[in-house]
């Protein structure tokens, strides 16, 4: 095909966003055969540990059930552990793929089109593994739909003022509005897949999850703007979901938790982790799937930008925490914090702040933001800090908080440690599913940002687009 | 926000034991302060789970055997008059405590007992009561009570032993009782004096003890004109102004406890700023609550107090008092005590002639005679301090030398004794190191043990019979003040067991009499006079003998010769230094367990010592300055070791603990106590030295290298500069009545929601006075007993998860090594804006329109959101189901009235919604509003101080409305905006002008 050849590059941007130049049929081809294939053996391995690990969460979901919820290292200070750490911590991952999907298509950022289909894969994954946890940390979990306003005959509604409602709606509609954005932008693909199907339940199977596509240019037209609306509505979900779980805290009246800056340095750390577990998976991805042409090192430095921002806004959000606690007078406030940085959870900050703030700063350098093993450590160590930093908003505001005589440590016990294991489980487990039977690049969308797809593209690169 | 406290009380808190050194031990100190909190092996088979589930399969193959009779099961044919499926009835009874009793009133619902108030009319309780009367409801439902007669290992029967005593007992008559020896527990019944002297008169060669590892130290008649009577010194700390307290936890631990925290904390109470109140001076060797409420406190190892006292004396003669004592004291002009503090003391001592008060605790028998002296010269005697004649079991039965305890060893050494009868106590466990009674039960042919539990002595015995308990029993009581009272029946024995009466009755007479028979024949000479049924009804109504209260003594101090050269002795006591190689034991009465009795009682086991906060485990306890010669942490397990044996036991730190000596509690490590009891915390009665020794010098601490895990509820005990107890002196107080709430400064409090108008209806609020509150812990039983409230455990309460819902909050402040101790009692604050109802989202917790903070169980869903947004973190959740695997019969022991809560709920103070109810309902019947005082709740009840105010606050007149107008008033955490129908009184401190902010600190 047209390597050798020079390419089309338009004014303002640095590379091109696919390398090799492939065609049409070659983009379909080599993404479609990725789901089309026999899987290797690696998959195989990857998906028994990551299912193992999901059995475990299981496991400890049931003992959960079984005794109650002092199988966990909560205590009474602490009422609140692991669990609505990790639900934090998953919601935040998952806000990547809406953000990349919808913020970024409306923005126009066309670099996006790599990547949008596994970062969109991601957020629903880790959606997922978020729902588990407000779900089971409940004490008594089979009465937990009394948290839905369910019309029932005593009239007993939820109290809208708890901000624990505001979270099921608010995760719940994410959730419903990521997975439909994300099936929307998968129909082409699916109908690609269909129509080079060969099994009969294969045919089926995608010709009903095609919904008829047929490529005409009428579908093309409704499938646009319903795409252009659903990234309309996501949009301003990105921004509510994160700030809405942010005021579990900041509406309640805990030194720590009361922060008003919470609604923004939510979303700014959840953009951050989100980034950072998608450019985990991109290192993956691309390395096992042979797609380094299509998720360039380009796409990497962008994201990398994206964290190296994001990264300083948290690292804001820390600094103002406590230049506000200082600045109330409130000896409460100044407790707390100073009590973060030198308390007994002085261990969790610190790896917070060197992860979160400093391991960022790394990408301030053009030969670090653009190598792979640099990339790859820092974005495991941002998520790390970034399920530290939810650990010591959760745990150390809780432990010492007004009455010192009612102050305790926390510590987690096996339970604690293997759900949140299993719950990674279960998160790989989804995604080894989603890379083996669903495109793991959006095709039509790549194709879209091929050269040969602008109608002003006159060079002679690729052999046209009537393969595809 | 907060106010510059120096100005207003002079006084810094502090954060730490070596805060103010600033030491890098500081830093490893403050480390330590959040210990690790591990569940070892927490979740798999704990070992309360294992005892609970061997106990469930033991009490379901027990108890259906004892509880069957069938024809109990029937229904009422006819209801009987008294009795109201739902309302419960209230009895008088009393209950037997040593040598003293204490007046109760018991509810009962439908026959079966579930709650104990002090009685009113009865003068040791006055309506008031501790926590060992409250936890006598669960040791009445204890599943582990003895519940057969078993003859050597086997099981037997009542009737087997009926025909074997009467057996025997005409052997011994024949012999005049040679070889026959009694043991006896203390005891304060007018019919067991009248059978003990049955049983003495029949056997007069009989050996005949009464043994008490912790006996109530009545006054010797030896310092009066009365040498042969024991005599009841009744403080009126009430009248007094000036309280000088010499070793005497007259608070909590000593006898009569009760009136004495009553009188106390009517002395102390202030509710203006013209109103006076009493000064209290303590010397003591360990913390104690009496300590904690002094103005002036000062730690003295044990073996100093005689010095100190004799060093007081000379002062006071110095000060021109004539003690009568000039020529024994004139030594004590030179010594180590503090010069400053002493001459202060014997200032205000003498200043305050007549209405003063000087009082020795127990383990001071010889300063009680001194004592004695001293308010005689001080003018006390008469006015503050009353003397009262009072029987001793001792006494009573004791002819000769051989009728004690050692008498009785010594005899079974030569094989002089064949049969011994032990009635109650459990002397194998608590005997002194001097006393080794387990060694010579060899030698003896019967030994016959009466107790409630198959305990360390029924195991040596050959026969052990079940004894019932109180409230299972017909008997009488006298308490030490020498009110008559009678002991009454609220239920069938559950287990069969046989009333003390009953078996002393059989004992002496060789009579299987009924309980109500025997007891009724004594009363029959005591009410005399004819119209014998009406009386004895009136009795059985009021409790006691109202028409009889005994009258005060008026014995003559006697200074003879020997009396005189007794006392030189007594306080010519040990003079050796102590230090870290030479350290004094001292001996503290468990606060929880007393001697041991209550160690098989979850509610007792799980009740934080009041200045330790340890629960489920005793320590050495120990001074942070001779933690810090030894080298030890809190937890390091040490040996402690003296002339009678060595423990192991692992160290605690405690701040106001004399330098080295080492604090051991009484009452635990039981190896046969129960399923609850046996195995938890250290004997250390091995090493007392002897009977009624509460110190030991010349002893040894080695670490051993070893940890061990204690549970406290709470790990930090500084107040990190809060405004949480808020205090001043009684001059501040005049000059700011409102420096509690000037303490804080807050911006106006608004709210963003409407509030509620809470001005019409009843409006329920509490009031607490920190003034008057003294740390005993009698509300968090009351609370536990009459709300269900679950034991959890100790691996639970490592965890942070004990249910209490009020608890006692102690803060140390001022000096690192000398500091004062303060309470708070903390349960729900009843927030009008309250923060967990904002946060559930399935609205549990909501508000009533009284203004209580409501939670219902139904509906929750356990978020712990609540929980986590309470500042004051009251909430208590339900981490697993806590009552699953409760027996049957201790089921029994719950009050209908309040939900027993599932796992998975949140729950919390209530304001005893229960007897709000009640009381809502009984004057909706009768047509009018709640009176004031009408509703109070249990552990406003309990209270022996009356700290704690309940009532309508919307009622102008009531008491609530007085005292929530009281300027010392304030809210914890007001500025927060929570609107607490809970509110405290600012502790007041009253320190001598001469004295204030003095450290005495000389060891």
């Amino acid at each position: 095909m047209g390597s050798k050849t020079e390419i089309f590059q338009p004014p303002g941007e640095e590379a091109p966003l696919i390398a090799g130049n492939p065609d049409f049929h070659a983009v379909t081809d080599k993404i479609s055969r990725i789901s089309e294939r026999k899987v290797g053996r690696l998959w195989y391995i990857g998906i028994s540990i990551s299912g193992s690990l999901a059995v475990l969460l299981f496991v400890s979901i049931a003992y959960l059930v079984w005794e109650g919820i002092g199988v966990w290292g909560v205590n009474n200070p602490v009422g609140w552990g692991w669990a609505i750490i990790n639900f934090v911590f998953w919601v935040g991952i998952g806000h990547a793929g809406t953000l990349i999907s919808a913020i970024l298509f409306l923005l126009r950022q066309r670099w996006r089109t790599s990547i949008n289909r596994f970062a969109e894969a991601m957020t629903l994954m880790a959606v997922t593994c978020a729902l588990i946890f407000p779900g089971i940390h409940v004490g008594r979990i089979w009465i937990a739909y009394f948290m839905f306003p369910l019309p029932n005959q005593m009239e007993i509604w939820p109290n809208f003022r708890s901000p624990l409602l505001w979270d099921v709606f608010a995760v719940g509609t994410y959730f419903t509005a990521s997975l439909l954005f994300w099936y929307v932008g998968l129909i082409p693909d699916l109908a690609t897949l269909r129509d080079r199907a060969k099994q009969k339940f294969k045919k089926i199977i995608l010709g009903a999850l095609s919904l008829g596509w047929r490529g005409g240019n009428r579908q093309w037209k409704h499938y646009e703007l319903a795409y252009l609306i659903l990234a309309g509505i996501s949009t301003p979900l990105v921004l509510s979901v994160h700030s809405v779980v942010s005021t579990d805290f900041a509406v309640s009246i805990l030194p720590g938790w009361h922060t008003t800056i919470f609604p923004p340095y939510f979303v700014a750390g959840a953009i951050f982790s989100g980034f950072a577990m998608v450019m985990t998976l991109s290192i993956f991805v691309r390395k096992a799937f042979n797609l380094e042409d299509y998720i360039t090192i380009s796409h990497l430095e962008k994201i990398n930008k994206v964290m190296l921002l994001t990264g300083m806004m948290v690292g804001y959000g820390y600094s103002v925490e406590f230049f506000i606690a200082w600045y109330s007078g409130n000896i409460y406030e100044v407790f707390t914090f100073v009590n973060r940085a030198v308390g007994p959870y002085a261990w969790g900050y610190w790896t917070m702040i060197c992860c979160n703030v400093l391991v960022p700063q790394l990408f301030w350098f053009k030969k670090l933001r653009t190598s792979i093993p640099v990339m790859l450590v820092a974005s495991i160590l941002i998520n790390v800090g970034m399920w530290f930093e939810r650990f010591v908003i959760v745990v150390s505001s809780l432990a010492n908080d007004f009455l010192p005589s009612s102050w305790a440590y926390y510590k987690p016990t096996f339970w604690d440690i293997s759900t949140f294991v299993g719950s990674f489980g279960l998160f790989f487990t989804l995604m080894l599913l989603f890379v083996r039977f669903v495109p793991v690049i959006a095709i039509s969308e790549v194709k879209g940002v091929l050269p040969q797809a602008d109608p002003h593209h006159h060079g002679d690169a690729g052999e046209g687009g009537s393969n595809g | 926000m907060i106010n510059d406290r120096k100005n207003l009380t002079g006084k810094e808190y502090w954060r730490s034991f070596n805060q103010l050194a600033e030491t890098p031990d500081f830093r490893r100190f403050l480390d330590q302060e959040f210990p690790e909190i591990v569940s070892e092996n927490g979740h798999g088979l704990s070992r309360r789970k294992f005892i609970s589930l061997m106990g469930a399969s033991l009490a379901l193959a027990g108890l259906a055997g004892c509880r069957r009779p069938v024809e109990k099961i029937i229904p009422y044919v006819q209801q009987p008059e008294e009795i109201v499926p739902g309302i419960p009835a209230y009895y008088a009874t009393s209950m037997p405590f040593g040598s003293t009793a204490y007046g109760l009133v018991v509810e009962c619902h439908e026959g079966r007992p579930t709650k104990i108030e002090g009685n009113e009319l009865h003068p040791s309780t006055m309506g008031r009561s501790n926590a060992f009367m409250q936890a006598e409801i669960l040791n009445l439902y204890d599943p582990d009570r003895s519940q057969k007669v078993i003859k050597n290992g086997a099981k037997s029967s009542w009737k087997d032993f009926v025909t074997f005593w009467q057996g025997q007992l005409e052997q011994y008559r024949g012999t005049n009782g040679e070889g026959l020896a009694i043991l006896t527990e203390e005891f304060s019944s007018p019919t067991l004096y009248r059978l003990a002297r049955d049983l003495r008169n029949n056997f007069r060669a009989a050996q005949f003890a009464a043994f008490e590892p912790i006996a109530d130290g009545h006054l010797s008649g030896d310092i009066f004109d009365k040498p042969t009577a024991d005599f009841y010194c009744d403080y009126q700390y009430d009248k007094a102004s000036v309280i000088f307290s010499i070793d005497s936890d007259f608070l909590m631990t000593e006898g009569e406890s009760v009136i004495a925290a009553k009188r106390f904390a009517d002395g102390r109470k202030i509710s203006g700023t013209g109103n006076s109140m009493n000064r209290l001076y303590v010397i003591e060797p360990d913390m104690t609550i009496t300590g904690a409420m002094a103005d002036h406190r000062m730690r003295i190892p044990r073996s100093k107090i005689g010095s100190f006292v004799g060093a007081l004396a000379f002062e006071l003669e110095k000060q021109g008092l004539n003690t009568g004592l000039a020529d024994i004291v004139e030594s004590f002009g030179s010594h180590n005590f503090d010069q400053k503090w002493i001459s202060t003391l014997a200032k205000d001592l003498v200043a305050h002639r007549g209405e003063c008060l000087l009082v020795a605790g127990r383990t001071q028998p010889s300063m009680q005679l001194i004592v004695t002296v001293l308010n005689e010269a001080l003018g006390n005697t008469g006015e503050i301090v009353k003397y009262r004649k009072t029987d001793s079991t001792a006494s009573l039965v004791a002819r000769s030398e051989g009728d004690s305890i050692g008498g009785i060893i010594q005899s079974a050494q030569g094989g002089g004794i064949k049969t011994l009868i032990i009635f109650g106590g459990n002397p194998i466990y608590n005997c002194p190191a001097s006393h080794q009674l387990s060694e010579v039960t060899g030698n003896i042919e019967n030994i016959i043990h009466f107790s409630t539990h198959v305990n360390e002595t029924s195991q040596k015995a050959n026969w052990h019979i079940p004894r019932a308990h109180f409230l299972e029993s017909w008997g009488d009581t006298k308490s030490a003040a020498g009110t008559l009272g009678i002991i009454q029946p609220m239920i069938e024995p559950l287990f069969g067991g046989r009333s003390d009466a009953e078996f002393f009755e059989l004992m002496a007479n060789g009579n299987d009499k009924k309980g109500y028979d025997i007891v009724r024949e004594t009363w029959r000479e005591i009410l005399n006079g004819g119209n014998f049924e009406k009386k004895w009804r009136r009795v059985l109504h009021d409790g006691i003998h109202a028409k009889n209260m005994a009258s005060d003594d008026k014995p003559r101090l006697n200074l003879n010769r020997d009396n005189r050269r007794y006392l030189s002795g007594a306080l010519k006591a040990s003079e050796t230094a102590l230090s870290a190689a030479n350290l004094e034991l001292t001996f503290q009465v468990s606060p929880s367990l007393y001697d041991g009795r209550y160690a098989n009682n979850g509610w007792m086991q799980e009740l934080p010592h009041p200045t330790t906060k340890l629960t489920w485990d005793n320590a050495a306890c120990i001074s942070p300055k001779t933690a810090q010669e030894l080298n030890l942490k809190s937890g390091d397990v040490v040996k402690v070791s003296n002339q009678n044996g060595e423990i192991e036991i692992p160290a605690w730190i405690v701040p106001g603990q004399a330098d080295y000596t080492v604090s051991l509690t009484l009452g635990y490590g039981h190896i046969a106590a129960g399923r609850v009891g046996s195995g938890v915390g250290i004997n250390v009665y091995p090493l007392r030295p002897q009977l009624n020794a509460y110190f030991s010098s010349g002893a040894t601490i080695t670490k051993t290298g070893k940890t061990y895990k204690l549970a406290s509820t709470q790990d930090h005990g500084a107040m990190e500069g809060r405004p949480i107890v808020r205090e001043g002196t009684l001059e501040e107080y005049r000059k700011h009545p409102e420096f509690a709430k000037e303490m804080v400064e807050h911006p106006p409090l608004t709210g963003i929601y409407p509030e509620h108008d809470y001005s019409q209806g009843y409006q329920w609020g509490m009031s607490i006075d920190l003034n008057a509150c003294t740390g005993c812990n009698a509300c968090t039983i009351a609370c536990q007993s009459e709300n269900n409230i679950p034991v959890v455990g100790k691996e639970r309460v490592l965890e942070g998860r004990e249910m209490h819902w009020i608890r006692l909050d102690r803060y140390f402040t001022g000096e690192v090594d000398n500091p004062e101790m303060v309470f708070m009692p903390v349960a729900c604050q009843h927030c009008e804006n309250a923060p967990c109802e904002q946060v559930c989202p399935v609205a549990a917790t909501v508000h009533d329109a009284e203004g209580l903070n409501v939670m219902t169980y139904n509906r929750c869903i356990g978020t712990r959101y609540c929980s986590n947004n309470c500042p004051y973190k009251v909430r208590r959740f339900n981490f697993f189901n806590y009552t699953k695997d409760l027996p049957e019969i201790v089921r029994m022991a719950m009050n209908p009235d309040v939900t027993v809560r599932s796992r998975g709920v949140m729950e919390k103070c209530t304001f005893c919604t229960q007897r709000i109810t009640r009381g809502k309902i009984k004057a909706k019947q009768e047509g009018r509003s709640v009176a004031d005082g009408e509703i109070s709740t249990a552990c406003q009840q309990a209270c022996p101080a009356g700290a704690i105010v309940f009532g309508n606050i919307n009622n102008p007149d009531s008491k609530i409305s007085a005292s929530k107008k009281n300027k010392r008033g304030y809210g914890l955490l007001a500025e927060l905006n929570m609107k607490t129908r809970n509110t405290f009184l600012a502790r007041i401190r009253n320190p001598h002008p001469d004295l204030v902010d003095y450290d005495p600190d000389a060891g």
